[in-house]
């Protein structure tokens, strides 16, 4: 029972201080909104490299006397490989309607080398899940039987991967400076209110309330509003999200980079799991903090 | 009894542990508590009832929450709260004003209140600072009468007062503290037998 009334006097003042829950909302929410909004960049940002990673890959050409059967075997012992994405056959027909396209109008430099005379060998595409193992599948591939060759494109791989731990390094740093950002804002805004009603607390200490009888209403308070702003943040995120994902989708860069955004409900749990955290966690610790200069009497 | 500013109050706020002690111990009811950790300074203050000069009442709560919040902190049971509250505001005579707030309160009153919230858990010891500091003559010897009452109920009532009158009349044991020492200790004394 001691605990339900340590509930009910935390419920009580968050309706009591109507002003100082308003100012302790408001600022959670700003917080929380510069958190939500970077974190939803840098969401994209990643699923975005990720969608061009994958598109990149690398061209294991295969032995003009490989069988059928040989051929086969080959795909399927690239496909068991760990970090494969795709493996795409492209036959020797197709490898050489590929350079005649590429030819366009000197085409006619490629006559004589049709059908039995094709030169051009017949390969897989292979793309990859996770870039950074390039190099190591290369390796495996190339001892498998019947490889002739292998080109990857090498360096638009290793750029690709510095901007992505760059840009990964960078949303991450930003959100943990936002982080402190917010805990210090909320931290202090709760000192405020701490402060305020440091009377009624000496008050309590005289009769006989453990730190923790004191403690407890002031960090349910906490955790309430911390829960509200996390509500109220998500509905402002989610609205702002979709403005800005269909201006982007209607300007067709992401189609020509063959790249789609993420929607709002992929990562709604990942923000309001996040925000949920943010708000208790802050609100308790926010509550502890403040409280303990007043508990000293 | 004694004069201002000759350390009753330091001596309310030793017995309380609000003040440490430089020298010497402090036994209250045959235990040492000289050393006390400050974890266990709450319980301390719940064994004996407290009553202040400017009353302390929480400003937020009605009468009876002031009273009962004192019950909640020793995990009394809600049927314990419901059966003593109105049983202590009844004793101060203040069962009509239940549901007021402090500010709605007389001084006078705001004292009764005060001695309930002491009184609710029943202490074997009520410490009293000034209690009469705030008041008129007449409300005074209304709270003094109260704790007259309650100490023949018998609860010790520790009091610090520089009030002439009502240590004179009340004829109870008195001792003198002038510059932190107790220079007198009379069984049924008034405020200046022995000078």
């Amino acid at each position: 029972m001691g605990s339900n009334y340590l509930i009910r006097e935390g419920i009580k003042n968050v309706f009591k201080n109507k002003k100082a829950t308003m100012i302790s909302l408001i600022t959670m929410i700003c917080a929380m909104f510069l958190f939500g909004t970077f974190f939803a960049i840098g969401e994209n940002v990643n699923s975005v490299l990720e969608q061009v990673q994958k598109s990149q890959g690398m061209e294991v050409f295969i032995q003009n006397e490989a069988t059928d059967e040989q051929t086969s075997e080959l795909e399927m012992k690239i496909k068991a490989l760990d970090g494969i994405n795709t493996v795409t056959f492209k036959s020797k027909q197709e490898a050489l309607d590929l350079m005649k396209e590429n030819l366009k109008d000197n085409q006619d430099l490629l006559e004589g080398y049709e059908g039995e005379k094709n030169i051009f060998p017949a390969s897989f595409i292979v793309t990859l899940t996770d870039l950074s193992l390039a190099t190591e599948i290369e390796a495996k591939i190339e001892t498998m039987e019947n490889v002739k060759k292998i080109t990857s494109n090498n360096d638009t791989i290793n750029t690709l991967m510095k901007i992505a731990n760059g840009i990964k390094i960078a949303i991450g740093a930003i959100s943990v400076i936002l982080l402190m950002i917010s805990i210090t804002i909320i931290a202090n805004t709760i000192r405020l209110t701490v402060h305020a009603r440091r009377k009624e607390i000496s008050i309590m200490k005289y009769v006989g309330a453990t730190n923790h009888f004191i403690r407890w209403p002031f960090i349910i308070e906490g955790i309430i509003i911390g829960v509200l702003a996390a509500g109220i943040t998500i509905l402002i995120v989610g609205a702002m999200y979709d403005f800005v994902i269909q201006a982007i989708e209607q300007s067709n860069i992401l189609q020509t980079m063959g790249v789609t955004l993420l929607q709002f409900p992929e990562i709604v749990n990942l923000i309001a799991i996040a925000y949920v955290i943010l708000g208790i966690g802050v609100g308790m610790i926010g509550s502890s903090i403040s409280m303990k200069k007043y508990l000293e009497v | 009894m004694e004069h201002l500013a000759h350390g009753k109050s330091t001596l309310i706020k030793l017995i309380l542990k609000e003040e440490e002690v430089s020298r010497g111990n402090i036994i209250i009811n045959g235990k040492d508590i000289t050393y006390l950790k400050p974890r266990r300074v709450p319980y301390l203050r719940r064994s004996m009832g407290v009553v202040f000069q400017d009353f302390r009442l929480l400003p937020d709560k009605t009468v009876y929450e002031n009273v009962a919040f004192a019950m909640y902190i020793v995990k009394a049971t809600p049927k314990h709260i419901r059966r003593q509250v109105p049983m202590v505001l009844s004793l101060v005579g203040l069962s009509n004003k239940a549901k007021m707030y402090p500010n709605e309160l007389s001084g006078g009153e705001q004292q009764r209140v005060a001695l309930a919230r002491a009184l609710v858990n029943n202490p074997t010891m009520i410490i009293a600072d000034e209690p009469t500091g705030n008041l008129d003559p007449e409300t005074a010897w209304d709270i003094m009468s109260l704790l007259n009452e309650i100490n023949s109920r018998g609860t010790t009532v520790v009091m610090a007062t520089h009030a002439k009158d009502i240590v004179d009349n009340m004829k109870k044991r008195v001792i003198e503290i002038n510059a932190g020492v107790i220079v007198r200790d009379d069984k049924k004394g008034g405020y200046d037998s022995g000078k």
